[in-house]
């Protein structure tokens, strides 16, 4: 059959993953310490079917060969962790990383997932949790009668109780860092686990080593550029489109094979 | 029979591959750093017994489009598109030096420096590791300094330089994976060029150009109906031929 209908296949498909790397993108347009997606595209690989140079006679070589491309893929999708803006709220629990890092969740089965989405709550037992009731780790319980929560740049939790005129320190909030979160797996609800090509976790106190200051009182917009995405959602269209062209121009083509000859 | 029937068909089919290397540009419209290919038809005369009787078509894509494709500005650190002429080193899959300009990097779990297509990137001699920074910057030409971890805004390092090079484009020529390299195997390694400018923060686009290669397709295709024309004109012939000896 045509070559180029399984070529443009390649091309849709990889235009319909783009798109849905869009959509989800655009999605989450609004949801708190979201780091947009990148698909990255790849040649496939090229098909020899005459080798250049090879020699046509004993004293001549063919100029140029025929290498025919066998289409296109979506050979990864990159996390982009840049930040793009903070937002201030009334909650003491808003709590945002001004530069690298990563807050410690605990997931029920006892390991560790990561989350920049410092959106925190408290559960009846008044252990800072995050927005789907999983634990901050280290953990940190507030007492019933606190009148005051505060949290410092440096992860320092104090609380002001009745009757005590000093601030009580309840506990710290650490961060963790990896040379490559770009190698982190998204697992949904804000959260990330650690993979081979992340590294191990390195954890630390918050402005020192690398990692970022705390601010109470701030949340972490999502990192995703509207105008960008519908950028890329019209080129992505467009690509598609052209690609549909193609499959009905090869499709065409055959068509007038079968009623001609 | 008359062979018109067999020269309309190789027509038709080395007109199919053209049309294939037309839509795997298409394909790629999209393809971080990737550089479209041409297609060209050449006749290839046969010399029967007697003189050169019959041309056929045959279809060779003679070189790769070099023109540089559209900067698209992303603001990541880690992507850099090269202004102008000139290659980025990395190491192919089967180990040996080849060039590209996909400059979409990223840090692998040890440090290496990797391209969007993981290949490890060159730098002075051997492939580039980074070790554990605050804030990375890559130069114009190619410096990688850092601020490592934990320390000031004094403390930036020069850590490596990543390979750019500038070979003539006519010793060059795309690979099985879609990479460049050397026509002359065993030429030897290119040296570095410290002409070839980075910017960081942008990627270099696909230089397909949507609406040439459509025109292309559109024009392929007709091409492609007149051979199919021709065959279905050979067997006519062929057939009122076979008429006139039945009268006979």
């Amino acid at each position: 059959m045509h070559p180029s209908l399984w070529i443009s296949k390649t091309g849709m498909h990889a235009q319909d993953k783009q798109l849905s790397v869009v959509a989800n993108n655009l999605a989450n347009v609004a949801t708190v310490g979201f780091k947009r997606d990148r698909a990255e595209f790849e040649d496939l690989f090229y098909q020899i079917q005459r080798q250049p140079g090879a020699q046509s006679t004993q004293d001549n070589q063919i100029p140029s060969g025929l290498q025919i491309g066998t289409g296109v893929r979506v050979v990864s999708t990159q996390k982009v962790f840049s930040t793009t803006g903070f937002q201030t709220t009334e909650q003491p629990l808003d709590v945002a990383i001004n530069g690298r890092g990563f807050f410690q969740i605990l997931l029920p089965d006892g390991t560790i997932a990561y989350s920049r989405n410092g959106q925190f709550h408290l559960n009846s037992d008044g252990d800072v949790v995050n927005g789907n009731g999983l634990p901050l780790e280290p953990g940190i319980t507030v007492p019933r009668d606190a009148t005051n929560f505060t949290v410092g740049e440096d992860g320092t939790v104090t609380i002001q109780t009745p009757g005590n005129v000093q601030p009580q320190q309840l506990g710290q909030i650490t961060l963790v860092d990896f040379v490559n979160p770009g190698g982190l797996q998204a697992v949904g609800s804000n959260l990330f686990l650690a993979t081979g090509a992340s590294g191990d976790p390195v954890e630390g106190t918050p402005g020192q080593d690398g990692l970022g200051f705390l601010k109470q009182y701030t949340l972490e917009s999502s990192n995703v550029s509207v105008v960008e995405e519908m950028v890329n959602m019209i080129t992505t269209q467009r690509a598609y489109e052209m690609n549909s062209k193609v499959i009905a121009t090869a499709d065409q083509m055959l068509q007038f094979v079968n009623q001609n000859v | 029979m008359d062979k018109a029937l067999y020269i309309a068909m190789t027509g038709a089919v080395q007109n199919m591959q053209a049309q294939s290397i037309r839509a795997n540009n298409l394909a790629n419209v999209n393809t971080t750093g990737f550089k479209a290919d041409f297609e060209q038809a050449r006749s290839m005369p046969v010399f029967g017994e007697f003189y050169p009787s019959r041309a056929y078509a045959l279809t060779e894509n003679p070189a790769t489009n070099y023109n540089p494709g559209w900067l698209q500005e992303t603001g990541n650190d880690f992507d850099v598109a090269i202004k102008g002429d000139g290659w980025i080193a990395v190491i192919g899959p089967d180990g040996t030096e080849r060039y590209t300009r996909v400059g979409n990097l990223s840090i692998g779990p040890n440090g290496q420096l990797y391209t969007g297509n993981n290949l490890q990137v060159l730098g002075d001699g051997a492939p580039i590791v980074i070790p554990e920074f605050d804030k990375i910057e890559i130069g114009l030409d190619g410096t990688i300094s850092i601020r490592p971890r934990g320390q000031g805004p004094q403390e930036l390092a020069q850590i490596d330089r990543i390979r750019l090079v500038n070979p003539p484009l006519e010793q060059l020529e795309k690979d099985e994976n879609g990479l460049f390299k050397l026509k002359e195997e065993g030429a030897g390694a290119v040296l570095p060029d410290a002409n070839v400018r980075l910017v960081a923060g942008f990627l270099e686009g696909s230089n397909v150009s949507a609406v040439e290669e459509m025109i292309h397709l559109l024009s392929l295709a007709r091409q492609y109906e007149v051979h199919v024309k021709m065959m279905s004109r050979a067997d006519e012939n062929a057939e009122a031929m076979a008429r006139i000896l039945q009268i006979g």
